[in-house]
C-alpha cells in the first residue's frame, strides 16, 4: 500500500510546520478542561493564599507555571523563522532568556490579582493539535475578563501553550514583538537576546531581587 | 479618541494624509529582500508598509503621552471618586447606544440591536440619563459596535496598519468608520453654542475616561515590552479581528472609544 508511507511523509510535514522538538499529540477536550481547572485552582490558591510577602506569592505563581507551561514549545513558536538563523548557543541562550521573562511576567502580572476568582466559560474550541478553554476571571469590584487557554498534548503531559486574554494572543503578540526586535536590530538573533538580558535585568531590580 | 473633532482637526486630517502617503513613498526601503520568501509572508502578515511613518507617530504620540494625556488621565482619577468617574462612564456609554444601534441593524445581527434598544430605553429612564447601568443589573449586556466592524463585516479590507497620534492604532477602514460614526451620531446635528459645549466635554471626557482605564495596561505593557509599538500592532489587530466576529468576552458598551481606533489593549472594566 502506497497509503502508509504517504501519510508518513504527511506527519513528517505537519512536524516541521510545528517546529517543534516533540510532535504534540491530540489532546481529548475533557483531559485539557480538567487540566485547566486543577492548574487555575492551584494559581488562585496561590495567589490568594494569605502566607508570605509578594515575593513569596510571586515564587509560587512562578513554579505552577514553571511546569504547567510548555515554555520550550511556546519559546520556539515566538521565535519563529528566526529559530534556524540562530547557532545552537544562541538557541540554548535564547531559551533560558525566554523562560526568565515569561515567567518573571507572567507571575508578577498574576501576583496583582489579589482575591481573584475564575470560573471555567462553556466553550471549548478544539483544533488539530490543541484545545482551546475558556475561562471568566474575576477580581473584587471589577467584571469579569475573558482568558483563554490553549492546552496541547506535549510529551504526555497537557501543557499550556498559549494565554489568550481578551482575544488577544501573548504568544502572537511576543513573536511579533521579538521578531520586530530582530528584524530592527539588523536581522539578527543577537539583538533580541541582548534587549532579553537587559529587560531581565531591569525585572528583577524592580522586583528588588 | 472622541466622536466629534473640532474643525481644526477635519482641515488637518487631509493634509496629514497627504505628508503620509509622501512619507510612504520615501520609506520604502523598510521593504523585504524579495528572494527571501519567509521574510516576505512575514511583512503581508504585519500589514505594516509604512512603518517608519507609523513609528514617527508613535513617537509623537509618546512625547504627547507623556506630558500631556497620561498625567490628565491622572488628574482625573485623583480629582474624582470612583463613583463619579462610573457615573460619567456610564453616561458615556449611554451617549454612544444610537451609533451602536444603527451598526448593529446594519450587521443584519437583530438580537443584539435588541438588546442595544434595551439598554438604551432602561438607562435612560431608571438608569437617570444614564448614570446607573441599571441595564446590567437586569442582565441586559452592553456591546461595542461602531461602522469600521460595520464595513469589515461587509467585506471591506482593513487596508495598511496606521498609527495616529491621541487617536492611536488604526487603518483606513476603521478610520473611515470612525468618520461616518461622527457624521450619524445625533448629537452632532443638534445646533446651538450650548450643544458645542457639550460636544467639547464630551470629546474631552471621553478622551480622558478611556486614557484612564488604560493607565495600568499601558504601563505594563510600556514595562514589559522590548517594543511597544510591535506588541500595540499586533494587539490592536488580534482585538480588531475578534469585536468583528462578536466573538469573546467582550468590552461593555462604556468602555473604550466605542470607536474602533484608540485601543488595542483593553483596560481593566470597572
Amino acid at each position: 500500500m502506497t497509503l502508509l508511507p504517504r501519510r508518513g511523509v504527511l506527519l513528517a510535514g505537519l512536524g516541521l510546520l510545528a517546529a517543534r522538538p516533540t510532535l504534540a499529540q491530540q489532546i481529548d477536550p475533557a483531559r485539557a478542561t480538567g487540566f485547566i481547572k486543577v492548574t487555575g485552582e492551584e494559581l488562585v490558591a496561590a495567589i490568594n493564599g494569605g502566607i508570605g510577602s509578594v515575593a513569596d506569592r510571586r515564587a509560587r505563581v512562578a513554579a505552577i507555571l514553571r511546569r504547567s507551561v510548555d515554555v520550550e514549545g511556546v519559546g520556539r513558536f515566538i521565535l519563529g523563522r528566526w529559530w534556524r538563523t540562530a547557532s545552537a548557543e544562541q538557541q540554548a541562550e535564547y531559551l533560558k532568556l525566554f523562560e526568565e521573562v515569561l515567567i518573571r511576567n507572567l507571575s508578577a502580572r498574576f501576583g496583582e490579582y489579589q482575591g481573584v476568582r475564575f470560573t471555567l466559560g462553556r466553550s471549548q474550541a478544539r483544533t488539530e493539535e490543541d484545545v482551546l478553554v475558556s475561562t471568566l476571571v474575576e477580581r473584587p469590584g471589577s467584571p469579569g475578563f475573558g482568558l483563554d487557554w490553549r492546552v496541547a498534548e506535549v510529551g504526555s503531559q497537557p501543557k499550556i501553550v498559549d494565554v489568550i486574554a481578551e482575544g488577544t494572543s501573548l504568544r502572537l503578540t511576543t513573536r511579533s514583538e521579538y521578531s520586530s526586535v530582530i528584524t530592527r536590530g539588523g536581522s539578527n538573533v543577537a539583538a533580541l537576546l541582548t534587549a532579553m538580558r537587559q529587560q531581565i535585568a531591569q525585572l528583577v531590580s524592580r522586583e528588588g531581587g | 479618541m472622541s466622536p466629534h473633532p473640532v474643525p481644526r482637526r477635519r482641515r488637518a486630517i487631509p493634509t496629514l494624509f497627504a505628508a503620509a502617503g509622501l512619507l510612504a513613498l520615501a520609506n520604502c526601503a523598510a521593504r523585504p529582500d524579495p528572494g527571501d520568501a519567509e521574510a516576505v509572508a512575514e511583512f503581508r502578515a504585519t500589514n505594516d508598509p509604512i512603518e517608519p511613518w507609523n513609528r514617527g507617530m508613535f513617537a509623537v504620540n509618546d512625547g504627547l503621552d507623556v506630558l500631556i494625556l497620561r498625567p490628565a488621565a491622572e488628574a482625573y482619577r485623583i480629582f474624582l471618586p470612583p463613583e463619579v468617574r462610573t457615573a460619567i462612564r456610564n453616561i458615556l456609554g449611554n451617549l454612544r447606544t444610537p451609533v451602536i444601534l444603527v451598526n448593529d441593524l446594519l450587521q443584519g445581527e437583530t438580537q443584539r440591536a435588541a438588546a442595544t434598544a434595551g439598554r438604551f430605553v432602561v438607562n435612560t429612564t431608571l438608569g437617570v440619563g444614564g448614570i446607573f447601568d441599571a441595564a446590567t443589573r437586569w442582565g441586559l449586556l452592553g456591546h461595542t459596535e461602531d461602522f469600521g466592524q460595520t464595513l469589515a463585516v461587509w467585506g471591506l479590507r482593513e487596508g495598511p496598519y496606521l498609527f495616529i497620534p491621541v487617536l492611536g492604532p488604526s487603518n483606513p477602514r476603521d478610520l473611515a468608520g470612525a468618520g461616518v460614526g461622527v457624521a450619524t451620531d445625533p448629537f452632532t446635528w443638534i445646533g446651538g453654542d450650548a450643544f458645542q459645549v457639550f460636544t467639547i466635554s464630551r470629546t474631552a471626557t471621553s478622551a480622558l475616561d478611556t486614557r484612564e482605564s488604560l493607565i495600568e495596561s499601558l504601563d505594563a505593557m510600556r514595562s514589559s515590552s522590548l517594543d511597544p509599538y510591535a506588541v500595540l500592532r499586533s494587539a490592536y489587530r488580534q482585538r480588531r479581528a475578534v469585536e468583528i466576529v462578536n466573538r469573546g468576552t467582550e468590552p461593555t458598551a462604556a468602555t473604550g472609544t466605542g470607536f474602533g481606533v484608540g485601543t488595542g489593549i483593553q483596560g481593566p472594566p470597572r
